[in-house]
């Protein structure tokens, strides 16, 4: 790798490295298609489609609408109703909101009866009654997985926690979620995804953070980081959140993806198949 | 259960979520009633130091609901020149049930994980928490300001 193209988008930082430095019309098009889905997903700005339908309402469905929210429902079924994608008002509840007030008031649950107010069938995207969308656990990594189809040949995209590669061998670290000078671990991608979600990435008060429990709208307590390695960083990245709760570990089976996760009382657990006899995977246990 | 992970954590890790605590059944900015553990200077007075954390043994104590239950669970940390020096976690805070259900799909348990220094690897990059949006940064730096002020 020896061309590294840095930017800021989605509130977050990105690294794509490539052998060779990208051309103009790539940068554009990764541009375009990281702009296109902020301004349908994005909770942080007034004028995006999620913003404009929290009244309730219909539009046009997003391109990437019919197979995030299907990731949803199979995602809120695995885990009790855990993960829910109108958990918007929960985040902002706490403070987790367009302006990052960060002041946080009592919770409120997330509606149970999402299904039934959220529809995107027929290539309409349809919200009945008031709710805010938030695609934040697996958002990110589809967008990685975008961004990732747009470049051809070897690449590294990093979306500062959503991983994926093809063709370069990469190491990575898996910070341990109380000193960031340390790991827990290391693992190899080649071709694949990995996923981190820590639940001090985005923390901002007493327990305070940005994954919740939707059946109760309070950060989850239990579990303080998780990673995922999956084919697709769509994918490792709903794992990662479905391992925020105790049906994670069956979820991830189900769907072939290898896990770390690190729980707020020190321990760790894993399920990381033939990766660590293969040499892939290490863990400093 | 009572479990104990010592572990070398950076003060931003941990100590973040104590200095900022607003909320709850919080011990805040102040040691436990306790002595500071062993190692922590021979002197009972918590010493202030350039970032405003005293030296000392911090408890903070927190409940919450789960669908099933309300789990209750006890955090201790000791604090050694803005470095955690040990994490001790009292509580169990997931049912038995539901652990042994999920156990069939977990290949590996390390009850303490203290982790290598990273530059100590060779490695590629990093996955974690370290890294995060401008944006959100922002905000927690004016909320340690108004914390301070």
């Amino acid at each position: 790798m020896t061309a590294t193209w840095r930017f800021d988008a989605i509130g977050t930082g990105w690294r794509i490295d490539t052998p060779e430095p990208l051309p103009e019309d790539i940068r554009e098009d990764v541009s375009g298609a990281i702009a296109a889905f902020d301004a349908a997903w994005s909770r942080f700005r007034g004028d995006s489609l999620v913003a404009r339908l929290a009244p309730g309402g219909e539009a046009p469905a997003p391109p990437d609408a019919a197979d995030m929210l299907d990731a949803y429902a199979e995602l809120g079924r695995a885990t009790g109703g855990a993960v829910n994608p109108l958990v918007g008002a929960s985040l902002e509840r706490l403070g987790y909101d367009a302006a990052y007030s960060l002041r946080a008031q009592d919770p409120v649950a997330a509606p149970a009866d999402w299904r039934a107010r959220l529809t995107w069938r027929d290539g309409t995207l349809r919200l009945r009654g008031r709710a805010t969308i938030d695609v934040g656990a697996l958002g990110k990594g589809r967008l990685v997985d975008r961004v990732a189809e747009l470049i051809p040949g070897p690449a590294v995209v990093d979306a500062s926690g959503d991983l994926r590669v093809r063709g370069v061998p990469q190491r990575v670290a898996l910070e341990h979620p109380y000193d960031p000078r340390r790991a827990i671990g290391v693992v190899t991608v080649t071709d694949g995804a990995l996923c981190a979600s820590a639940a001090n990435r985005r923390a901002w008060g007493d327990g305070l953070h940005h994954v919740l429990d939707a059946r109760t709208g309070a950060p989850v307590r239990t579990v303080a980081a998780t990673w995922a390695l999956a084919e697709t960083a769509m994918s490792a990245d709903a794992a990662a959140t479905a391992l925020f709760f105790e049906a994670g570990p069956e979820y991830a089976h189900a769907h072939g993806v290898d896990w770390v996760r690190m729980l707020t009382d020190g321990r760790a657990e894993w399920s990381l198949g033939s990766r660590i006899e293969r040499g892939e995977a290490e863990l400093f246990t | 259960m009572n479990r104990s992970a010592r572990t070398g954590a950076a003060l931003a890790g941990v100590a973040g979520v104590i200095a900022l605590a607003g909320c709850g059944a919080v011990t805040v900015g102040a040691p436990a009633e306790e002595e500071p553990s062993s190692g922590a200077g021979g002197s009972s007075e918590p010493s202030a130091n350039e970032a405003g954390y005293a030296d000392g043994t911090y408890t903070a104590e927190g409940s919450y609901q789960t669908p099933e239950t309300i789990e209750t669970v006890s955090v201790t940390v000791t604090l050694e020149d803005d470095v955690v020096t040990a994490v001790e976690v009292t509580g169990d805070p997931q049912a038995r049930e539901s652990r042994q259900y999920q156990g069939q799909f977990i290949a590996g348990i390390a009850d303490e994980v203290v982790g290598v220094d990273i530059d100590d690897l060779a490695v590629d990059r990093v996955a974690g928490s370290s890294l995060t949006s401008g944006g959100f940064n922002e905000a927690i730096k004016r909320i340690k300001q108004d914390a301070a002020a």
